[in-house]
């Protein structure tokens, strides 16, 4: 008897005798688990482009968020991705010479369309800034601030919506007993847990989260994440970080964006394990030069 | 090749862990190397030197588990950093693997050379050989993160199955022949079975790199050819039976 050791090809030709791996490289940006998850599309982001004067800080942005899901946006400073969130509830249109093209469909409907109304979206669209930012007046005021602002609703009601808010973002236990106090009495921790209520209070759609804990301690970290979980099971989130652990713990979905581009966009365990891009990689190794 | 880290002291680190399997690697080798000649040389003070050498691999397996906890603990290592991380774990404990089994050959050998020679010796040299070069072709492929060398590697076991089911039908022979024989031939029999598993554990390395290299797992079936599991004479034919392949 003899024994040949078989040959060897190069990878590019099949070996008849091997079941036929699946590609590595799936389409970009296809995410391979997107497909089985079950969650509804819920922002669908279309060829957008956003310039601050001249300067095209977005270059043609393609993206869909998921309902009840956590989507982070990753990447270096400067590389668009807290203008991308800008743009989802317009908020730059407070300033001038900025503008955006394309489309930015919630449910459907494109936001950028100059006839929508732009109360009405923020209050769809809630945003969480990276330093919290309480109004200098009650705690109470700084959550019924919202519904006042959309709805007339009576004293009782409220004091309803004002509790279930706060008890929403895991603050009720630590002020239930000072709700006349100033919101600028309250920890960073919870100066940040107290714009969430106030954003949720409105019973928004979409959770946007500008660096939510970046200026926060672990413990008071920890706690925004535990809530983002927490909160997933009735918004669609998106959170942009810095922190890399924080996007890998707390999202499902990851974007990485790069020079106004999304480089890479997969799930959250896929660009954390084996990103299909070089300077995803590259990015969250720490590799950046 | 990969570019370096922003933070130096996370390459070295990195480059410490491959240099310490890389060394785990090149003893597993020498061992098994020694150990084979130790057998075909009848040569029970080289045999001694195999098992009393074995303590080295295993210190150094220790080194690798403390710098991997050390690096998952103060790195939080991500993607590829990650993989390769991970994979240094458990190629350093198939190499503890394969230097024990190295150490069982030379240890029979101490045995099998209280007793006469019997002729089916040769067909260690030749496991031995082969499975050697597996040990030393994956380093190879490890060291260049080449995961085509390892895929080599990784088919070659099925000539290891080979030699290994002829080995164990041959011996079974010889001890139907002359029951004088049984003793010498089931020390070889052990040590063609540690010779095999050797080259499982060559496999898994293999397997270990490709997922290092790809981060997607091998998801080929191996031909699976060791069969002696289903051997009841020398002549049994097992061809026909078929056996889950793991």
């Amino acid at each position: 008897m003899t024994y040949e050791i078989q040959p060897i090809e190069s990878p590019s030709r099949p070996r008849p005798h091997l079941i036929q791996m699946p590609p590595v490289d799936t389409p970009h940006p296809t995410p391979t688990a997107e497909a089985k998850d079950q969650a509804q599309p819920k922002v669908q982001i279309k060829d957008l482009r956003f310039y601050y004067k001249t300067y095209e800080a977005l270059k043609g942005i393609n993206l869909t968020l998921h309902d009840k899901r956590v989507t982070a946006f990753i990447g270096p400073s400067g590389c668009g991705k807290s203008t991308l969130l800008r743009v989802l509830n317009r908020i730059y249109e407070l300033y001038p010479d900025q503008r955006a093209t394309g489309q930015v469909l919630v449910d459907g409907q494109d936001i950028l369309d100059p006839r929508q109304d732009l109360n009405l979206l923020r209050a769809r669209i809630g945003m969480v800034f990276q330093k919290p930012t309480p109004f200098p007046m009650s705690i109470y005021d700084n959550v019924a601030f919202g519904i006042r602002l959309y709805e007339r609703p009576s004293a009782r009601d409220l004091d309803e919506r004002v509790e279930e808010a706060l008890k929403r973002a895991a603050l009720w236990d630590e002020v239930k007993d000072k709700l006349r106090e100033s919101g600028l009495s309250l920890s960073g921790g919870q100066q940040q847990r107290l714009c969430i209520a106030r954003g949720i209070a409105v019973k928004p759609e979409v959770l946007l989260l500008d660096e939510p804990a970046s200026a926060l301690d672990p413990i008071s970290t920890q706690r925004i994440e535990e809530l983002i979980a927490d909160l997933k099971s009735d918004y669609c989130i998106v959170i942009v970080t810095h922190n890399m652990q924080q996007a890998a713990r707390s999202s499902d979905y990851t974007a990485f964006m790069y020079l106004g581009q999304l480089v890479e966009f997969d799930t959250t365990e896929t660009i954390f394990t084996h990103p299909k891009e070089r300077q995803t990689e590259d990015y969250i190794t720490g590799r950046f030069g | 090749m990969v570019s370096e880290h922003i933070i130096k002291s996370y390459d070295q680190e990195l480059q410490r862990l491959d240099n310490i399997i890389a060394e785990m690697g090149g003893m597993a080798e020498s061992q098994l190397a020694a150990a084979i000649e130790a057998v075909a040389k009848r040569d029970s003070e080289l045999a001694a030197r195999v098992v009393k050498s074995d303590a080295r691999v295993d210190e150094l397996e220790r080194e690798v588990e403390s710098l991997v906890v050390r690096l998952l603990a103060l790195r939080q290592p991500l993607a590829r950093d990650l993989r390769q991380i991970v994979a240094g774990l458990k190629i350093a404990s198939d190499l503890e693997r394969i230097a024990d089994y190295a150490a069982n050959v030379a240890k029979r050998a101490i045995a099998l050379n209280q007793t006469p020679a019997v002729k089916p010796v040769s067909g260690i040299p030749r496991m031995g050989r082969l499975g050697s070069g597996m040990i030393k072709d994956v380093l190879d492929a490890f060291v260049e993160r080449d995961a085509e060398k390892a895929l080599a590697v990784w088919l070659r076991d099925e000539e290891m199955d080979d030699l290994y089911t002829s080995l164990f039908r041959e011996l079974l022979t010889y001890m139907i022949e002359d029951p004088r024989n049984i003793t010498a031939c089931t020390h070889l029999l052990f040590m063609a079975k540690n010779l095999e598993r050797i080259g499982d554990h060559a496999t898994n390395i293999a397997e270990t790199l490709y997922f290092l290299v790809h981060g997607t797992p091998l998801a080929q079936v191996r031909p699976k050819r060791d069969r002696t599991s289903l051997a009841l004479t020398p002549n049994a034919d097992v061809e026909d039976i078929e056996e889950d392949q793991d």
